[in-house]
């Protein structure tokens, strides 16, 4: 391998592009043979030289800052803790002239359509392929992608296959062709319209300039091809897309699928099967559903006929959809005909099935369960690619050409164990084409995965470009976003600019269909549910730690150290931070305790596993939020800036003011720009709750304290509860328990106190679904009467003249009684909304 | 030709600790008609009733029942009731069948019909795989040119001689490749044993899933594993067709075995297969009762 130019270090003379070092034989996409820019390339060149080194940094480092708000992310299985990786973008674009994309797009056609017939064939057909000898049977009896229980299955419009994606490369010659094929649930097309996104904010000139093919289209006719894939008879048919869930790899371009084309994203616990028909089980109920766009591979997604050990998928899935109640796209098996080990036979089942030559070859793949091919792949081993014939089984590559004499022949060993396990491709180069690598650009290989979109009767859509991978290094033979690499936009360039300027490259997808607003899936309530409630415990936390921070950092007399004493006695009482009573207050222990809570990752609760809460939560419901809110959502989170430096309590200060500000904006975009949908109340429900039993919480421990360390509390608590100016303004007073508790209790004006919630829980209640409230009767859900009764119960006139509390034990009762009330209307919600328990197979 | 008209009644009980909220089952429970089988009549009742229930004809031509309960139940009972006349198999003279490596050839290559559809059984698959050990353990009954159902009857005759019947050994999980090991298991053990043994060789094999009837006629031997659904194994002759073999008795099925169904391995045919939410453990008791009503002449 040769080794990778430092970017640190640009060598003299070496100019904006580098080129190509002559020791590789590859194509050359910017470059002619004759040295010559090629045309299509010519214009952006000329750009880039006229912007300059400095310039270009500059939009590169915006196009990384974009993603990083957008939150992109390309999920690596296996690296443990943080899944999330960021997704990277090319400053430059790869390039196709429309003349020769055209010839592409006729040969990503004619693929889906072969594909397609070889799926009717094996699955729904007479498996002419296997009798007349064009497939070995082998290929589809030992594999493991071929799902028996789907054979004969009906399938509307005989489309087996609506999205079949092809990873393409071009050799040295100039000729494209496929490496692989992805059949199941291909991903890119997202990233594809997330790449064109950024670059459309990054060189807004060069893309009008250039007339290049917008993408929105392609969106456009698959939602109007997934419609016309519903089952016969069904006339607004109701599209969910079906994900794995946060954890998976691709988990970005579901939501972000899910939000452009205007589908509900749905988890396999999300949905049931009830009498051989789909249901999304929505907080409303349940609601059928006819189309189910998947992102779940193939065996998991039904644990009664595929895969029992799944857990992502839906039981009776596969009986629903012999049933014809609902439309799988892609269809369920289609994983067969991705394997490797098909590629050698494709040439003449085209000319059998379409009478047509390929008008893209193979990669040249031997697959080693023929004899011959087995002979020719061990006899140039050092070679070759060995790759898994069958997709299912993760493993390799391996590339002969790195192996060592010991690896070789282990690698061999293997082949011989079970060959009809293996594929083996000649090496390919790739070409080359110019990325921004620090300071300038250096020619990198690139493969580009073309995406078709198919709806029946012949019609289908590619999306112009594609997704294009860039793999590491200039001579790479390989390129996966599972080992690294970025991306690039890609662009059809027209060559004749008869086309006016058209500047929306992005126009999100509108729901045009005039059926109801499809149903807050149980699931995504619960997450939105607690999303609101870890995020006013977050809120809490942060002010209670700026309340004792605060007070740490200006310690001057001994006066405060008693009142210090009151306040740990208090935090201790709240179980926030543990402070032993019997010890004088110890304000380095104190510092030390609070450091911890905001800091260690390993406290329960503590900050840190409140922010992790928050993005789990949000991660799960992200198709729900708009992209300003989730780039709130992003800054949740704690930075290594806010580590414990020399000034730990000044630092400490900022991390704590920089977080309780993006909750404020989050709070705020939520209030703003939410629908007053199921969703949003949902996640309003959960943060009344919790604010309301924080409340009863700090209240009761405040008044559990001896009515000294009570009294010296009271500035705390109203500081905490952010009601130091309104108590200020309204009593005139010294600080005292009985107005105190007053204005925290029971003010139905003040925001923070429990009354306050109480009436907003109310009025979330009367809109809840399934929740009949008549005028007379008002709201009577469960606990929520028992609050109202309990709050009113309290004699507030009094009690804002009562400079201390009478009777103490029968006080903390009733609070204790108003906790518990809170704490079960939390739990009916669950009950009620939320049960979406995970199946298990008998 | 004289037929046995057989009466049985499968019972499948789940006691579960908790409430199931849903339950959908895939049964294959109802005998399939098969040459020397003809399946009068089949009755299968759900309690808690099902608010769906659905046949349809699986891949390998088995009848499979869905069913959905959705109401909370913390039993079930499925009973499954089958009227089957059974007649006597046809085993052919073992020096009528072709050598085994004449069967192995011919099945992979040719194409056609039956000798596709028997391809399929040739291959691994989950709980029958093909491995050397198993190719190793057939090789002392599998000599060179021997006739294919000569080489079948010694493999089965050593399989229930040199493995103990245990039901204490093995669980539904075990490994076939435990099975071996062990030299011990039940005989849905040793069907996947044998099947694994002759794909080793590249011989297209199946499980067959059944019941047995084992009240023992005066003089004769009980036969072992009568309590619950038996299984056993089939191979391909080309020309004659499929020939069963049960290895847990050593001997041709016939008469006193009905067939439900077959497959690949126990995983394609699983007479009960459930997905529960809610509820936590589970407890199950399976009772079968094979009983002969008569015979008849046709």
């Amino acid at each position: 391998m040769t080794k990778v130019t430092d970017s640190e270090s640009p060598a003299a003379g070496d100019g904006l592009f580098r080129s190509l070092s002559p020791h590789i034989r590859a194509f050359d996409e910017m470059t002619g043979e004759d040295g010559r820019i090629r045309d299509h390339w010519s214009h952006l060149v000329k750009a880039f030289t006229k912007h300059g080194a400095m310039e270009i940094k500059a939009r590169s480092d915006n196009a990384d800052r974009i993603l990083r708000e957008h939150g992109v992310t390309y999920n690596v299985y296996g690296e443990a803790g943080s899944i999330d990786r960021p997704w990277g973008v090319d400053v430059a674009p790869f390039l196709l002239p429309a003349s020769e994309w055209e010839r592409i797009e006729a040969a990503l056609i004619q693929r889906s359509r072969l594909l397609n017939r070889i799926m009717e064939d094996l699955y729904g057909g007479g498996q002419r392929l296997l009798r007349n000898g064009f497939l070995p049977p082998e290929l589809v009896y030992s594999n493991p992608g071929f799902l028996r229980p789907c054979r004969g299955i009906p399938v509307p419009r005989q489309v087996y296959l609506h999205l079949l994606a092809c990873d393409m490369v071009r050799s040295a010659s100039g000729q494209w062709s496929v490496l692989s094929d992805r059949a199941q649930a291909p991903s890119g097309a997202g990233y594809a319209l997330e790449n064109r996104s950024v670059l459309s904010r990054v060189l807004p000139d060069e893309i009008r300039e250039s007339s290049v093919r917008r993408l929105p289209e392609f969106f456009r006719r698959q939602r109007e091809m997934l419609s016309a894939l519903a089952p016969e008879g069904c006339q607004d048919p109701n599209v969910i897309v079906l994900t794995p869930g946060p954890r998976n790899e691709t988990y970005f371009e579901h939501a972000y699928l899910a939000r452009s084309l205007g589908f509900t994203l749905a988890e396999g616990a999300d949905l049931t099967v009830r009498n051989q028909r789909v249901y999304l089980k929505t907080v409303e109920g349940l609601q059928a559903v006819d189309v189910i766009l998947r992102r779940l591979d193939d065996a998991f997604c039904d644990p009664l006929e595929l895969r029992s050990d799944s857990f992502l998928g839906v039981a009776g899935l596969v009986e629903a959809t012999r049933a014809g109640t609902v439309t799988l796209a892609n269809a369920l098996g289609s994983a067969l005909v991705e394997s490797a080990a098909f590629l050698p036979f494709l040439e003449p089942i085209s000319r059998l099935l379409l009478d047509q030559e390929l008008l893209l070859p193979c990669v040249p793949t031997w697959w080693c369960g023929r004899a011959r091919d087995l002979r020719h792949v061990l006899s140039q081993l050092d070679s070759m690619v060995v790759k898994p014939a069958f997709r299912t089984h993760r493993s390799g590559p391996w590339f002969g050409g790195r192996l060592s004499k010991v690896e070789l022949s282990d690698l061999k060993e293997r082949i011989e164990a079970s060959p009809r396990d293996f594929i083996a491709q000649e090496m390919v180069g790739l070409s080359v084409a110019p990325a921004w690598i620090g300071q300038a650009f250096e020619p990198r290989g690139v493969v580009l995965r073309g995406m078709v979109a198919s709806g029946g009767d012949d019609s289908f859509a590619v999306l112009p470009g594609g997704l294009t991978r860039v793999a590491p290094t200039a001579c790479a033979s390989v390129v996966s976003s599972q080992e690294g690499g970025g991306s690039k936009d890609t662009w059809i360039v027209r060559e004749s600019t008869q086309s006016g300027s058209d500047t929306s490259h992005i126009t999100p997808a509108l729901r045009t269909s005039g059926r109801t607003i499809p149903g807050v899936p149980s699931r995504a309530a619960d997450n939105l549910f607690w999303l609101g409630r870890y995020a006013e415990r977050l809120e809490q936390q942060l002010r209670m730690i700026r309340c004792v921070i605060g007070r740490l950092s200006d310690e001057t007399g001994t006066g405060t150290s008693v009142a210090m004493q009151s306040l740990g006695l208090l935090l201790n009482r709240m179980e926030s931070v543990p402070f032993d009573p019997a010890r004088p207050f110890d304000p380095e222990i104190c510092q030390e305790a609070v450091l911890k809570l905001l800091h260690d990752p390993g406290v329960p609760g503590g900050t840190r596993d409140l922010l992790a809460l928050i993005r789990t939560n949000a991660s799960a419901v992200r198709d729900r939020f708009s992209g300003d809110t989730w780039r709130i959502l992003g800054r949740l989170q704690w930075t290594p800036d806010m580590a414990t430096g020399r000034l730990p309590l000044a630092e400490a200060q900022t991390a704590v003011q920089s977080l309780v500000l993006y909750l404020a904006a989050f709070s705020g975009m939520e209030m703003e720009n939410m629908t007053r949908g199921h969703g949003w109340r949902f996640l309003d429900l959960g943060r009344r709750v919790e604010r309301a039993i924080h409340m009863l919480h700090m209240l009761r421990s405040a008044v559990e304290l001896d009515p000294h360390d009570s009294l010296r509390v009271l500035e705390p608590l109203l500081e905490m509860a952010d009601s130091i100016l309104t108590y200020r303004r309204r009593y005139f007073s010294d600080l005292r328990l009985g107005p105190v508790l007053e204005l925290l209790l029971l003010d139905p004006a003040n925001p923070r106190s429990v009354a306050f919630q109480l009436a907003q829980l109310e009025d979330h209640s009367r809109e809840l679904p399934g929740v009949n409230i008549t005028r007379e009767s008002g709201v009577n859900l469960p606990h929520l009467v028992a609050l109202r009764e309990s709050l009113a119960s309290f004699p507030r006139a009094e009690l804002a003249r009562a400079a201390s509390v009478d009777d103490q034990a029968s006080l903390l009762q009733q609070l204790a009684q108003l906790s518990s009330e809170a704490g079960g209307f939390s739990d009916w919600l669950a009950t009620r909304y939320f049960s979406h328990s995970l199946p298990r197979v008998g | 030709m004289r037929r046995i008209i057989y009466q049985i009644e499968h019972v499948t009980r789940w006691g579960y600790v908790g409430h199931v909220s849903v339950s959908h089952m895939l049964m294959r429970l109802a005998p399939r008609n098969d040459g020397r089988q003809l399946l009068l009549n089949h009755n299968l009742e759900l309690e808690p009733g099902p608010s769906a229930l659905s046949a349809h004809s699986d891949y390998f031509g088995n009848t499979a029942h869905f069913a959905a309960i959705d109401r909370s139940h913390s039993e079930m009972v499925i009973r499954s009731s089958s009227r089957v006349a059974v007649g006597p198999a046809f085993v052919p003279d073992a020096s009528e069948t072709p050598p085994w490596e004449t069967v192995r050839s011919q099945c992979r290559v040719d194409r056609t019909g039956q000798a596709l559809e028997a391809n399929e059984f040739s291959h691994s698959s989950p709980l029958a795989p093909v491995d050397r050990q198993f190719a190793e353990l057939s090789a002392q009954s599998f000599l060179p040119d021997r006739p294919i159902l000569d080489a079948v009857m010694h493999l089965t005759a050593r399989i229930a001689a040199e493995f103990k019947f245990d039901p204490q050994a093995t669980q539904v999980s075990t490994p076939v490749s435990e099975v071996l090991r062990l030299r011990r298991g039940v005989c849905q053990d040793f069907a996947h044993l044998q099947i694994a043994c002759l794909r080793s060789l590249g011989l297209p094999a199946r499980y067959i899933s059944g019941y047995i009837e084992t009240d023992p006629p005066p003089g004769q031997m009980k036969l072992r594993g009568a309590d619950a659904s038996h299984a056993w194994v089939s191979f391909y002759c080309p020309g004659i067709g499929w020939i069963d073999v049960d290895p847990t008795n050593n001997c041709f099925p016939s008469m006193r075995h009905i067939t439900i169904g077959w497959g690949r391995d126990y995983a394609d045919v699983s007479p009960v297969r459930g997905v529960l939410v809610g509820g936590s453990g589970q407890d199950l008791s399976v009772s079968v009762d094979v009983v002969a009503m008569g015979s008849v002449e046709d």
